[in-house]
């Protein structure tokens, strides 16, 4: 079983992997943000798994944690942007 | 058949190191600033394949929640203010940057010797603490370390954020007259679900310290996050008549921690010996009153200037765009 979770884990730290593509090439600020905000999810999913093949509960809170916080970097990104054009 | 967590684990520690690398690399700023997110969110995990929950959940509540935000908005301030006055940046000084290199190269000399000094193989204070746990009044052995048996250390931690606020007020003043950005509707119930959640979340990793990891720093920079986002909808904006208030909050923290230390001496009890029978109490005030501290002053360090009305003179040369 433990095998099984650990080939799961490591499908999604390849998805992350993979999504790096867009953030090195772009072409748009947004783009690479995008990218990063489905890391969060690919995150929380791998510490959801991670909880139950290390036996350690705690990481639920990690995964709350990182959930509930990924999209403040976004918010800040769209309210700095709107700020910044010329009105 | 390998086993499927070495690959994971292998795979981890070379996105982690190539993420540092290609952060530092990079020369377009908003792509260094997405990969070092990513950076923290991958060094997370492996703090989590170490065995250091305490210290995943520390790099989950900073790295996801301030550090983007900080650097994103130290960027707009950094293109807004060069497009108006556009000085030419000077290049580094060649002897600046061999004395920098120096320093670092010296400094992780230092700790290669320090790694190469520890001693080896031995149970390190894992028993030391163990022992110890009985007389720290919590049951979590992080929490027991970080606020009894070294509290001094934790101490100078929140001394060090004080510190950083009370240099950015010196150095950064000016009300900020950004307009309110358009969020729309997708923002309104964003903030309606998330915000009480982001309370609710921070309080809770607050009071779970004294048994699981959490604490005041991850429980203070959680609720960080919520005067982030209200400063950057500008649902809230500092005005010059709320100083008293935040430096109370920014002192709070500090002052609570220095008065328990040297309250609980006397008696033959050396500062920062708490009595045992009330060592949980004490431990959940100081944690309490230094959640806030970090709370706000993450939030004003975000903010990065002291709210006072400066003369039109003055006024006209910040960069009073920028929140």
């Amino acid at each position: 079983m433990t095998s099984f979770l650990g080939g799961i884990l490591v499908v999604l730290l390849a998805s992350v992997l993979g999504g790096l593509v867009r953030v090195f090439r772009g072409p748009g600020a947004a783009d690479r943000l995008m990218a990063a905000q489905l890391f969060g999810t690919a995150a929380v999913a791998m510490l959801l798994i991670l909880s139950q093949v290390m036996a350690m509960p705690a990481l639920l809170d990690v995964a709350m944690v990182f959930a509930l916080l990924a999209a403040v970097t976004l918010v800040a990104f769209v309210a700095l942007s709107a700020r910044g054009r010329p009105q | 058949m390998i086993d499927t967590m070495v690959i994971f684990d292998l795979l981890l520690a070379v996105a982690v190191v190539a993420l540092a690398v290609a952060s530092m690399t990079t020369r377009d700023m908003f792509a260094a600033i997405v990969l070092f997110v990513v950076f923290g969110l991958l060094s997370a995990l492996a703090w989590v394949r170490l065995s250091a929950p305490d210290v995943a959940l520390a790099e989950a509540a900073i790295g996801t929640g301030v550090t983007g935000a900080l650097l994103l908005r130290t960027l707009h301030h950094v293109q807004t203010v060069e497009r108006k006055a556009a000085p030419e940046p000077l290049p580094v000084p060649m002897g600046v940057q061999i004395a920098n290199a120096a320093f670092c190269g010296l400094l992780t000399l230092g700790l290669a010797a320090a790694f190469a000094g520890a001693p080896r193989g031995g149970p390190g204070f894992d028993l030391l603490v163990a022992d110890a746990m009985s007389i720290s009044g919590v049951d979590h052995p992080v929490t027991a370390v970080l606020l009894n048996f070294r509290a001094y250390d934790t101490l100078m931690e929140v001394v060090v954020l004080l510190a950083a606020v009370i240099a950015v007020w010196q150095i950064e003043r000016g009300l900020s007259d950004a307009p309110a950005p358009a969020l729309g509707e997708v923002w309104q119930g964003f903030a309606r679900l998330t915000l009480p959640a982001i309370v609710v979340v921070g309080t809770y990793l607050l009071w779970v310290g004294s048994s699981a990891p959490g604490g005041a720093f991850q429980g203070g920079a959680v609720l960080a996050a919520v005067g982030l986002l209200l400063l950057l909808s500008r649902l809230y904006v500092p005005r010059p008549s709320h100083r008293g208030a935040a430096r109370v909050a920014f002192v709070l923290g500090t002052g609570a921690f220095a008065a328990v230390a040297l309250l609980v001496t006397g008696g033959g009890r050396m500062p920062f010996e708490y009595p045992l029978e009330h060592a949980k109490t004490l431990i959940l005030l100081i944690e309490g009153l230094v959640t806030i501290s970090i709370a706000v002053t993450l939030a004003a360090l975000f903010h990065g200037r002291e709210p006072v009305a400066l003369p039109e003179r003055a006024a006209g040369t910040g960069g009073r765009d920028d929140a």
